[in-house]
């Protein structure tokens, strides 16, 4: 091409050249289409995913709510920091500036950020201080988002049943963990991105549904009552650990549980798994003498003996299949009544023998032993029950007496409610319900549990009388209140020593579970002391414990008085009355009131209106009343026809201090009582049966069918109430 | 002597579509941004405005100045010397960002480098006009015509602008071809610059992230890789006819630089296949016109000057345009006519005057 003249050699090249740019100009126009065809928008979803990040956001956490609406564990907005690594120039000094704050390992947050480009936390759920502290460097790449925290306002206070969070809310025991689904609520969603500037800029793409709330059956005061005497008596016993447990013994409800040794769930690192543990649900023990209520009401229940029949107690010896058995107290010849009151073990084995393994097995499985009670805390267990297959020929003398046999105190409390409840066994509850995150909690309405029957209402009535001597004149003298009847047993047993697979001679388990007021029970409270120091025996312990809980619980709660109070204490009771009228007429702020009242009360326990003489199940002021129960056996019932239920409950008489704000009383500890069966068709002698079954008394009219009844079917009675029933043909 | 006739109504045509485009993809582009910085939507759009009139009014005076002026050794070596002055002042009067690229004069600012490529572009048609015969005499046509732009190439390289500095050595490298350089000293001069290239990318950490990005964007999605995978995105989300005017999202947060470098990801964003054709083709065209006006010119001074103005638009588009379309690795080097950028247009438009007025007195 050079030999061309020089002219038109350029205009080749000139030619050439062009070809060439249009060449590019060709690769470019595929380029383009290729690029807007063929990917169309393919880069897109790439990009998404690399240049954003969704982090999320976490939701409200419900509430939990004690029976009356107040708050046991809510959520408060705290500020958590996260860095964008892109954004800061110096990773290395502002994550060792942030980590001297926080205290925590700068390498591993230094770690992390580096890991993470676009979001990395650095502080999170930081307290009101260090947020403040980190804010005011004003670091670059170092911003707040708000997050919900768990906060515990009332700290200890029924620690191993509320349980507590981990670092994103997730629940790790009690009903945080048990109701952690539901609590949780659904995390939102911020979108994360880095711009071409490296900037960071977020958006909330999707809002967080808060979780649902939880209401316990528990009420506040009652568990301070209880907490504030469990820690007492640990104090006063040395007890390594302890267990209190209020149950409302017609629903089933549980009203206090407290545990010790105990824990702040705010202060998460300090925590230790044994403080976490709730020995009310996971303790295994060996009951004692406690499950001789096992042993008797079996008996009764399957008239194999009466209270009144008396055994030889063979002066606190006796041989079993070539095994002596010792008593710790040599009885001669006692009735059942005092086997229970004195707690015999000779004569409890001599019941036992009448039983045969295998009806004895029925009643301790009847009475919910050897499984679980399905209440709503995690890590229940079932406690430990062999077969009688397994049993060996003095078994059943081991088990008559309490030993050989594991059970939870929570089965324990659930036996002795059983004899409260007219022989029917109410599993217990600690959950009255979960409602939607905007809903007060006096919205929501508890609905007991079906009962089962395990002994009859007359030998439950029974026993309550002789559970009743244990207290008058038997090991559990130290149960007595003032103003109330009350009912109980006492237990001591000896733990087996891990090492040497023998009972050991130095700790035992103290334990007392009773209920009160006998004829009308309202609460039951089981106390468990484990390895107390000295006075180890239940009836020196733990029945105090009892005492103290049950009278201040009982006055919290209005129960009206069913035994004469000693003349001082009616005088200083009359004095307080007419002050506590003076504060109400003058301050209603009186009623807002709620602990501070509540302790005054259990210090002195004195604002209970006296009601006995209104009561009509105390028709016998001043006495120890005969069980309602027992009085149907009677030749001539009460004349007292029973007024309708409400006028007799605590509720009636309540003041608002354990009640919701808004006075709707939904949620009521004597929703118990005896729904009235349907005796409509019946015969006359059939009906009888029904009545008896169920604990009523039957006022029959006529012959024939029954046609009409009053009160109707399904409505809730005191045990003992009157049906009067029309039969006709 | 040429006959006269009227000027290339295709160029001018053509240059004026190409400002009014970028006049609308400017604001497009930068109104978000400008609101952010300066207050006001409408403040990158005014300037651009400002310039593409006074471009306009040069570009016009330059059409009826004959070119022919030019060809005397006071402009041509003052133009040079200016250049070189300015080149050397920047690296005293602009340390902002570590970069020396502009001389600020009161509100006005000013890239010398953009004044190189129209010296160099003259001083080359100027030497080479009569030493057609004499393009094989290394010693005394090739190296003296290579000094200036390597001395430019040079600075420019320290501002530090490789991007300016390949397009001079490009441009240079269009014209001597046209002038008859002999292939082989176009592959000596090629063999000679690997060195110092290869010294320039892979000892410069930010030059090497960009190879090495343009090879595997995905290697580093946030880092080096951030603006090609940016900018492949924008075009890939235009499709045929584009999200609409104004409606691209890649430009408010994702894409470097939108108003200047990567206007034409925005075009493609937001007016599709049809229109970053649309820009392509006038390009085309303007390749097509310059050439053809470099043809149709007897006077080899006039032809070398205009394949070296056409050259130094074309070129630089479709590099700009390639590094946009993930072709090549980033360069900063704006889009002739459409980016933003007072200098560039300036001296493009000025360009466009003397090519403009080449074609006015071609055969």
């Amino acid at each position: 091409m050079a030999s061309n003249t020089p002219r038109e050699s350029t205009k080749i090249r000139l030619y050439l050249l062009a070809a060439c740019l249009l060449l590019w100009c060709g690769g470019i126009c595929l380029r383009l289409v290729y690029l807007q065809i063929f990917r169309y928008g393919s880069f897109e979803q790439r990009a998404q995913r690399q240049q954003q990040r969704t982090v999320d956001v976490s939701a409200r956490r419900g509430i939990i709510y004690d029976r009356a609406g107040r708050e046991l564990a809510m959520s408060v907005s705290v500020d958590s920091a996260f860095a964008v690594p892109t954004e800061i120039p110096d990773l290395a000094g502002t994550v060792s500036l942030i980590s001297r704050i926080t205290k925590s390992d700068p390498h591993e947050l230094l770690a992390r950020c580096k890991a993470a480009k676009t979001f990395c936390w650095v502080a999170r759920k930081a307290d009101a201080e260090t947020a403040e502290r980190i804010r005011s460097m004003n670091l670059r790449g170092i911003y707040f988002e708000k997050e919900s925290k768990r906060f515990y306002p009332k700290r200890e206070l029924a620690a191993q049943v509320i349980g507590y969070v981990g670092t994103d809310d997730e629940g790790l025991s009690g009903i945080e963990r048990e109701y952690d689904d539901q609590m949780r609520g659904k995390p939102g969603e911020m979108l994360i991105s880095v711009d071409a500037r490296r900037k960071w800029f977020g958006s909330v793409e999707k809002q967080p549904v808060p979780g649902e709330n939880v209401v316990l059956t528990i009420d506040q005061q009652i568990q301070y009552i209880a907490e504030r005497e469990l820690q007492a008596a640990l104090e006063r016993t040395h007890a390594e650990s302890g267990t209190v447990i209020v149950e409302n013994p017609r629903t089933g409800e549980i009203l206090a549980l407290a545990n010790r040794p105990t824990f702040n769930p705010n202060l998460t690192r300090e925590i230790t798994p044994e403080k976490l543990k709730n020995h009310a649900v996971s303790d295994v023990y060996e009951p004692g003498s406690t499950f001789k209520l096992v042993t008797i009401s079996a008996a009764l229940d399957e008239k194999l003996t009466t209270p009144q029949e008396v055994f030889d107690c063979q002066m606190g010896s006796i041989v079993i299949n070539g095994m002596r058995i010792h008593d710790s107290k040599p009885h001669g010849l006692l009735p059942v009544s005092d086997i229970l009151a004195e707690s015999s073990d000779v004569g409890s084995i001599k019941i036992g023998m009448r039983l045969g393994d295998d009806r004895f097995y029925k009643y301790i499985r009847a009475f919910g032993f050897g499984q679980q009670t399905g209440i709503e805390l995690p890590g229940e267990t079932r406690g430990l029950t062999k077969p009688p297959n397994r049993w060996s020929r003095v078994s059943f003398a081991a088990i008559s007496m309490g030993q050989e046999i594991g059970i939870t105190p929570l089965q324990l409390a659930g036996l002795v409610s059983t004899m409260a409840n007219d022989g029917l066994w109410a599993a217990p509850r600690i959950v009255a319900a979960t409602t939607e995150p905007q809903s007060t909690p006096q919205m929501i309405a508890f609905h007991p549990a079906e009962q089962r029957r395990v002994i009859s209402a007359l030998t439950a009535a029974q026993m309550r009388q002789m559970m009743q001597g244990v207290v008058l004149h038997g090991t559990g003298k130290k149960a007595l209140l003032e103003g109330y009847s009350s009912a109980g047993k006492t237990g001591t047993a000896q733990k087996v020593d891990p090492a040497t697979h023998a009972y050991s001679h130095t700790k035992y388990v103290a334990s007392f579970a009773g209920f009160a007021p006998i004829n009308n029970p309202v609460i039951t409270v089981a106390v468990i002391l484990d390895s107390a120091v000295g006075l180890h025996q239940g009836g020196q312990v733990s029945a105090p414990v009892f005492q103290r809980v049950a009278q201040q619980v009982l006055e919290y709660l209005h129960t009206p008085h069913d035994v004469e109070l000693p003349l001082s204490r009616q005088l200083l009771l009359a004095s307080h009355r007419v002050k506590e009228q003076d504060v109400a007429e003058g301050s209603p702020d009186h009623l807002g009131d709620t602990l501070d009242v509540a302790e005054a009360a259990g210090a002195n326990p004195a604002p209970g209106p006296i009601q006995n003489a209104a009561g009509p199940s105390s028709a016998s002021a001043g006495t120890a009343v005969v069980p309602a129960a027992l009085r149907k056996h009677d030749a001539i019932p009460e004349e007292t026809p029973k007024p309708p239920l409400a006028a007799n409950l605590p509720s009636g008489t309540a003041t608002p201090e354990h009640l919701p704000a808004s006075g709707t009383v939904v949620l009521d500890i004597e929703q118990g009582g005896i729904v009235v069966p349907s005796f409509t068709g019946k015969g006359v002698r059939a009906a009888i049966e029904v009545a008896q079954e169920n604990g009523l008394d039957l006022d029959a009219v006529g012959s024939g069918l029954a046609q009409w009844q009053s009160p109707p079917a399904g409505t809730r009675v005191l045990s003992g109430s009157k049906v009067t029933v029309k039969f006709g043909r | 002597m040429a006959k006269r006739v009227s000027v290339d109504r295709w160029l001018f045509t053509v240059t004026l579509l190409l400002i009014f485009v970028g006049l609308i993809m400017v604001f497009s582009a930068s109104a978000v941004l400008a609101k952010e910085r300066y207050g006001s939507g409408y403040f990158f759009l005014l300037r651009q405005l400002g310039w593409a009139t006074g471009g306009l009014l040069l570009m016009v005076l330059a059409m009826k100045i004959d070119y022919r002026r030019y060809k005397h050794p006071a402009v041509v070596f003052s133009l040079l010397g200016l250049t070189t002055l300015t080149l050397i002042s920047v690296f005293f009067l602009d340390r902002a960002h570590h970069t020396h690229r502009w001389i600020h004069w009161g509100p006005l600012s000013f890239q010398p480098s953009e004044m190189a490529k129209p010296a160099l572009i003259l001083f080359l048609a100027f030497f080479l006009e009569g030493r057609s015969k004499a393009m094989d005499d290394w010693r005394n046509t090739i190296l003296p015509a290579v000094v200036p732009t390597l001395v430019f190439i040079g600075l420019i390289v320290f501002q530090p602008d490789l991007g300016t500095a390949i397009a001079c050595a490009a441009i240079t490298a269009c014209v001597l071809f046209v002038a008859g350089m002999e292939m082989r000293y176009l592959g000596y001069g090629l063999l000679a610059s690997l060195l110092p290239l290869y010294f320039l990318i892979f000892h410069v950490a930010y030059r090497r992230a960009r190879i090495l990005a343009f090879l595997n964007p995905y290697s580093d999605p946030q880092g080096s890789g951030f603006h090609i995978i940016q900018s492949l995105i924008a075009v890939s989300t235009g499709g045929i006819t584009g999200v609409g005017l104004m409606e691209g999202k890649q430009k408010l947060f994702y894409l470097p630089e939108p108003h200047t470098d990567f206007i034409f990801a925005v075009t493609a964003e937001e007016l599709g296949l049809v229109g970053s054709l649309m820009i392509v083709l006038l390009f085309a065209v303007f390749l097509w016109r310059g050439v053809r006006t470099a043809l149709r010119t007897h006077d080899m001074f006039g032809r070398f000057l205009a394949v070296g103005i056409t050259s130094m638009i074309v070129v630089q588009a479709f590099i700009n345009i390639s590094v946009v379309l993930g072709l090549m690795p980033t360069k900063g080097i704006p889009l002739p006519f459409v980016s933003y950028g007072g200098s560039s247009l300036f001296f493009a438009l000025a360009c466009v005057g003397v090519l403009l007025n080449i074609s006015k007195q071609a055969e």
